[in-house]
């Protein structure tokens, strides 16, 4: 389950301001002991198991220091499975990043009771995963299922009858779509509150046309919030395990079904540490999205 | 600069919006060069009227000419008009010089001319130091000023100003109304300029048109419409005004506070023994101190001028102003005889 | 001024609506049928209650997310209160802290648990309250934040004070009035994502009711749905009422200033 939405409001906060950094040596302060249970906490909790895999990623099953795992993942199963992991996250990204455009520009201008229920249901259906959505979609889109034969005698349209199926990798992105689109519009709603009637106003007396206004305002606006919430939506799929792991089976090549894998101990002889290098992997791809978003996010704030 | 000034005429505009009366048969000519001003609390019509003649509102009836041309099938696009509107008008991805040459850009115009062009008007309107920055590098003021600028780049027929200077603090606000005025008047360019600040109306224009309702109730220079209003409306919006109670004795003449005044033209008609209000302007009084009367409760220095509040036996207390150094005479508390010193004054029904 | 509504716009919310609610649908048809064609029947769903191991992993999901709920309570309200009081200075350095997990891949976190933590905690399925805070802290934090940025806390104590309060007055007459609905949401928030939370608690072979209903699942198709859309409906109802507790609260105030 993904919370996302209070995340990503990119509300600039306050503050911040007159940070330690102004202090030319460092002098132990007394207020930060306030903070200790914090530092104890996360220090305990997430740094030292983060640094746990760190260094069992760079030590082979005889505690030599080595980068043979990480250099393990560029060929083989585990290339394999990095490419697809970056093949879904892509059109995962592509897909629910227009869609969810499309519809967020449509739900801004609805008012009232339309938009508190699009904007709370966006807010549940982006957090909707795991088993339960994916046994909700076998019920809709199996062979089975109340949509497919709805396709069929109504439209005449025999979904199984090319290459879909539903536990296939178009399978899975039509069922990462029902949360990642949702999650699009909610992070994407704020880019478009910010645009103005003024701009196409003042497009339209300086003599420009509708195209113009598009070409030269609307795009360049908001491209650098599209461009960051895109990437949101790719860290979003990359990582996303509970509702591959109901969907696919093993069928496909997935990094985070690959480290449940051998988290179960499905362990190749001599390769214990491989799963902690994949997963060193995968903070390494996560934290590269995450750090082109801050960039594109940083662009948007000085507008 | 080369900028002729256009006639503009509005005849007998209507717009409803569903029951609404925004604008009703609302008539106004602007000579060239010369800047109109249209007063008004909100919701009087005024940005209406404005936002007909600029193309961005089309469903209106009655006729809008530019230079004897009928607007009525000229999309907002092709009218050739200039508009500055309240704030946030610029585009954000875009530097102060792109705005500024925007209007050039969609026109065609190549990129040597344009820079040129733009430079110039940032020029015009002192800012050419800061042709790089972003909007939202730039005050208030300044983002105003580029907004004049760009609306002025494209050589328009008619400027039209929505109210420009509301959301700016009050020194800017006062700074940058004198210098659209000078910007204005140098290039010669017909203006209509949208406010409900009344001070701003008067400081710059050559004629001002008080709205109310969706009727323009007078328009005149701005002199003549403070002290000649032609109904209670103008009288009380433009200028501090006292409603005093009186009673009128004849179909000419009226008693205000114990004292027999003419009724002015543009009053409504009465007959003897009517209960009516007057409007009296606080420098229409003159105070003197006396033993008994009238209580003297707050006293403001603006200057020049100090403000006294007088407590007459009125339910509202009576505003005058008299010189400062008059005043000096005079402290709250003191007793203060009153009496009106215009020759007529304007009634309105209770 | 809004935007003009277009027949575009109806167009693309009516393909939105239809793709988000037809699932939902087809699921509640699917879960109502009963084998060989004999019609709609809630024999589905007494089905679930049925199996072995409901109430324990129920009860055992429950008794984490309570706990986790504790956690929070203890640790992260008392200190995000704090940067706002006291230790301001600190505030971009708590921040990136507590938003730092949302980097971290869940599945890796499970990988790192594994291998880090003592062989005591991670025979006892309490362990994953200490990483339901984790995951859940970005969002505890940013509600938190959000909600004493809007109270001015730092304002309203020194109004208290200055008017005569002493600190356990402070405290319990301004602090934590001021503070109960952000923690109130914040807590809704974690109470969600423990009971819903899959990848960990399989992950670190634990039994929990995500984990259970997964299993269960695999016996019988119609009652996996049914179960599905118990799930998800639970769910849902439970984060609409997250969301419209702010509407909620000012219309039981309105009630109260009319009486």
């Amino acid at each position: 389950m993904v919370i996302a939405d209070e995340l990503t409001s990119p509300i600039p906060t306050r503050g911040g301001r007159g940070t330690s950094r102004s202090t030319p040596k460092f002098k132990f302060d007394k207020s930060l002991l306030g903070l200790l249970p914090l530092f104890l906490f996360l220090g305990y909790f997430l740094l030292y198991p983060i640094a746990s895999i760190i260094s069992a990623s760079i030590h082979d099953n005889k505690h030599h220091l080595t980068l043979s795992l990480y250099g393990n993942l560029f060929s083989g199963n585990y290339r394999d499975a990095f490419t697809g992991s970056f093949k879904l996250a892509f059109y995962s990204m592509i897909v629910s990043g227009i869609a969810g455009a499309l519809i967020c520009w449509s739900v801004v201008k609805t008012t009232g009771v339309v938009r508190t229920i699009t904007s709370s249901a966006a807010g549940v259906l982006a957090n909707t995963g795991g088993v339960p959505l994916a046994f909700m979609f076998i019920a809709a889109f199996g062979q089975e299922g109340l949509i497919t034969k709805l396709l069929l005698h109504v439209f005449h349209w025999d979904l199984y009858g090319g290459s879909f199926d539903l536990y296939n990798f178009w399978g899975i992105l039509l069922v990462y779509c029902f949360f990642q689109i949702p999650l699009m519009v909610i992070i994407f709603t704020p880019a478009l509150e910010n645009l103005r009637v003024e701009w196409i106003e003042a497009n339209e007396s300086l003599g420009g046309t509708k195209f113009q206004y598009f070409r030269h305002v609307l795009i360049p606006v908001l491209l650098p919030s599209f461009l960051s919430a895109c990437l949101l939506l790719f860290a979003s799929a990359f990582s996303a395990f509970a509702t591959a792991a109901a969907m696919s089976n093993g069928s496909i090549p997935l990094v985070p079904l690959f480290i449940g894998n051998l988290v179960n101990g499905n362990v190749i002889a001599g390769q214990e540490n491989q799963g902690d290098a994949m997963a060193m992997g995968m903070v390494i791809v996560s934290l590269f999205v995450i750090a082109a978003y801050l960039l594109l996010l940083r662009v948007t704030r000085k507008r | 600069m080369d900028l002729h000034g256009s006639t503009v005429e509005f005849r007998n505009v209507k717009r409803t919006f569903g029951t609404v009366k925004a604008l009703d048969d609302f008539s106004l000519t602007i000579k060239p060069g010369e800047l109109v001003t249209l007063l008004g609390p909100s919701g009087c019509g005024k940005t209406t009227a404005l936002r007909i003649l600029a193309g961005i509102d089309k469903e209106h009836e009655g006729i809008v000419e530019i230079d004897g041309k009928d607007m009525s099938q000229v999309p907002a696009n092709k009218r050739n008009i200039g508009m500055v509107f309240q704030a946030y008008s610029l585009f954000p991805n875009m530097t102060a010089i792109e705005n500024v040459a925007y209007g050039l850009r969609v026109r065609g115009v190549d990129s040597h001319k344009r820079e040129s062009r733009a430079r110039e008007l940032l020029d015009l309107v002192g800012l050419s130091t800061q042709a790089d920055r972003r909007p939202t590098q730039l005050s208030g003021g300044q983002q105003q000023r580029v907004a004049l600028a760009r609306a002025l780049a494209i050589e328009p027929s008619v400027l039209l100003l929505d109210e420009p200077l509301s959301a700016l603090d009050a020194q800017v606000r006062a700074q940058l109304r004198e210098e659209i005025r000078r910007i204005q008047s140098t290039i010669g360019i017909s203006t209509l300029f949208v406010t409900h600040d009344q001070e701003e109306a008067m400081a710059i224009s050559d004629r001002v048109g008080v709205m109310n309702k969706g009727v323009l109730e007078q328009i005149d220079e701005p002199g003549k419409l403070y002290n000649k209003p032609r109904t209670p409306f103008v009288a009380g919006f433009v200028g501090l005004t006292n409603y005093i109670p009186a009673v009128t004795e004849s179909k000419s003449l009226v008693l205000v506070l114990s004292q027999s005044l003419e009724i002015s033209d543009h009053s409504p008609a009465v007959k003897k023994g009517d209960e009516v209000r007057a409007l009296i302007r606080p420098e229409e009084f003159e105070v003197q101190k006396a033993d008994e009367g009238a209580t003297v409760i707050t006293k403001s220095f603006l200057g020049p001028v100090t403000r006294l509040g007088i407590d007459v036996g009125t339910p509202d207390l009576i505003y005058a102003e008299i010189t400062s150094k008059e005043a000096k005479k005079i402290d709250t508390g003191d007793f203060v005889r009153l009496s009106i010193s215009s020759d007529a004054v304007m009634i309105e029904h209770v | 001024m809004k935007r003009k509504f277009t027949a575009f716009d109806k167009v693309i919310i009516a393909f939105a609506a239809f793709f988000f609610i037809a699932p939902l649908i087809a699921a509640a048809e699917y879960s109502a049928r009963g084998y060989g064609d004999k019609g709609h029947t809630f024999a589905n769903y007494s089905w679930i209650v049925h199996q072995l191991g409901f109430s324990p992993a129920l009860l055992t999901s429950l008794r984490i997310a309570a706990i986790t709920i504790l956690i929070v309570l203890v640790l992260m309200v008392p200190t995000v209160v704090y940067v706002h009081l006291g230790g301001r200075r600190y505030r971009r350095l708590v921040e990136i802290l507590c938003l730092l997990p949302i980097v971290i891949p869940v599945v890796s976190l499970a990988i790192g648990a594994q291998v880090a933590m003592p062989k005591s905690l991670q025979s006892t399925s309490y362990e994953l309250c200490f990483f339901y805070v984790v995951v859940a802290m970005p969002y505890v934090y940013r509600t938190l934040d959000i909600g004493l940025q809007s109270v001015a806390l730092s304002t309203l104590v020194e109004a208290s004070q200055s008017l005569g309060a002493d600190w356990f007055k402070t405290l319990t007459m301004v602090i934590i009035p001021a503070i109960r609905s952000s923690t109130t949401g914040a807590l809704f928030i974690t109470f969600a994502l423990s009971l819903g939370e899959y990848t960990l608690a399989v992950l670190l072979h634990f039994h929990t009711f995500p984990t259970w209903a997964t299993n269960v699942s695999q016996q019988n198709i119609y009652g996996s749905i049914a179960i599905s859309v118990t799930t998800l409906g639970g769910a849902w109802i439970f984060l609409i009422v997250i969301a419209f507790i702010p509407r909620i609260k000012s219309l039981f105030a309105q009630r109260k200033r009319v009486a």
